[in-house]
């Protein structure tokens, strides 16, 4: 049976025939697993793979993961060895970009771990085996989702924890209404500039790509009314205006 | 063994146990080469990461490493402030934690030349030697559309 073990965490895997006579675990170099192949050592340029991506890493079981995860583990060190080196010598640290690849890959292997995770807890439990947490109305009458923390001791017995909430800010119910009423003037506001800065960006492409596929232009921009913005710029053209009223020529020279 | 929120530790609890350990640890020289402190053969020093503790690098190092490990120090250094820039403004570099690791007598461990002088150097001539090939070829080319600017390449 063909097995497909992957021995490095950036290079091609590699295919392997029967065990008898090829080992799978990596060789043990202990100290000097945290330094890069004798080869690599000088040289300007390193060429490796790219990062694992997530749709790759759910093709892969757990125990898979989980050797991914060391081997990516002890790759991090590694890169962090040579580049405090080559910090330390003046030294040219090559492709630096190999760190960025090697935690992205880490970090897709957390997202898929946790989100077999949920689901394996809200089958079993009901409830994420997750850290729990609520959303909160502050002091100043927003939501804010709060992280919930253990304690040793219950509320009502647990001294420091009181005197922490006695010190944080409080408001009446009148400034909290006062604040949320500016502040969701505020949102419109922002939300109208938004929706005219896309409306903008409509009208140029039509303007300046007349035979775009318009059909991709209203998936792109949701929000936006393109029939209105087509037929606006159509009846802006000469032929158009032949055989229009005064007033329908003073609604089309209004501003787009 | 992990950045991770940890649960409260109750005495009496089931052994906290960590699957993807977060940890990263780099290998560094002792001291610099004009330091006058003594450099000890079976003594190895890292930069840790600050959640680290004295059982945790011992513990990575067994399990990951397989590296054994007789004693492990700990400490915090604080990162250096420097003043940056024409208007000298203050920045400070970030902390950081250095594990003293001593190995079993007769495992001696020396830290090694990663970046070979000669090796580096010789790899510098030869992107200079590069840079220069790809200086006269272009200097040739503009002396040749000098008058015709517009003249495509296939002629130089």
């Amino acid at each position: 049976m063909i097995r497909k073990v992957v021995c490095s965490a950036l290079k091609i895997p590699i295919f392997h025939q029967p065990k008898q006579w090829l080992r799978t675990t990596c060789i043990r170099l202990d100290l000097m697993e945290f330094f890069d192949d004798k080869k690599n050592w000088g040289e300007q340029q390193i060429r490796v793979g790219r990062s694992w991506k997530v749709d790759e890493l759910r093709l892969k079981s757990n125990p898979d993961l989980h050797k991914l995860w060391f081997v990516l583990l002890k790759e991090r060190n590694m890169l962090f060895t040579m580049e405090h080196d080559g910090k330390l010598g003046h030294f040219l640290f090559p492709n630096p970009e190999r760190i960025d690849k090697v935690e992205e890959s880490m970090s897709n292997i957390e997202t898929v771990v946790r989100e077999r995770n949920r689901a394996y807890y809200l089958l079993e439990t009901g409830e994420t085996g997750e850290r729990p947490g609520a959303e909160i109305e502050n002091f100043l009458g927003l939501q804010e989702y709060v992280q919930h923390k253990e304690y040793a001791v219950p509320e009502k017995e647990n001294k420091e924890y009181l005197e922490e909430k006695e010190a944080e800010p409080k408001s009446s119910h009148e400034e909290k209404t006062w604040f949320l009423r500016r502040w969701r003037v505020k949102q419109r506001k922002f939300a109208r500039a938004e929706l005219r800065r896309k409306q903008f960006e409509v009208i140029h492409i039509l303007r300046n790509f007349p035979d775009c596929d318009k059909e991709v232009l209203k998936e792109k921009y949701p929000e936006v009314n393109v029939d209105r913005y087509i037929t606006r710029l159509k009846s802006r053209n000469y032929e158009n205006l032949i055989g229009l009223s005064i007033h329908q020529l003073r609604c089309l020279t209004r501003k787009i | 063994m992990s950045t991770r929120w940890y649960p409260l530790f109750q005495p009496g609890n089931p052994q906290l146990r960590v699957f993807l350990p977060n940890f990263w640890m780099k290998l560094i020289r002792p001291y610099a080469e004009d330091d006058p402190r003594p450099i000890f053969p079976n003594r190895v020093h890292f930069i840790v990461s600050m959640e680290m503790t004295r059982h945790d690098v011992k513990n990575y190092l067994k399990k990951i490493y397989n590296v054994d490990t007789i004693a492990v120090r700990t400490e915090i250094r604080m990162g250096k402030t420097k003043e940056v820039g024409k208007e000298r403004m203050v920045t400070k570099e970030d902390d950081y934690k250095i594990a003293y690791v001593t190995l079993p007598e007769g495992q001696d461990f020396t830290f090694p030349d990663i970046y070979p002088k000669d090796k580096v150097d010789s790899k510098v001539e030869d992107e200079k030697k590069q840079m220069e090939n790809m200086k006269t070829g272009l200097k040739r080319v503009k002396d040749v559309t000098k008058m015709k600017p517009d003249l495509p390449g296939w002629f130089t």
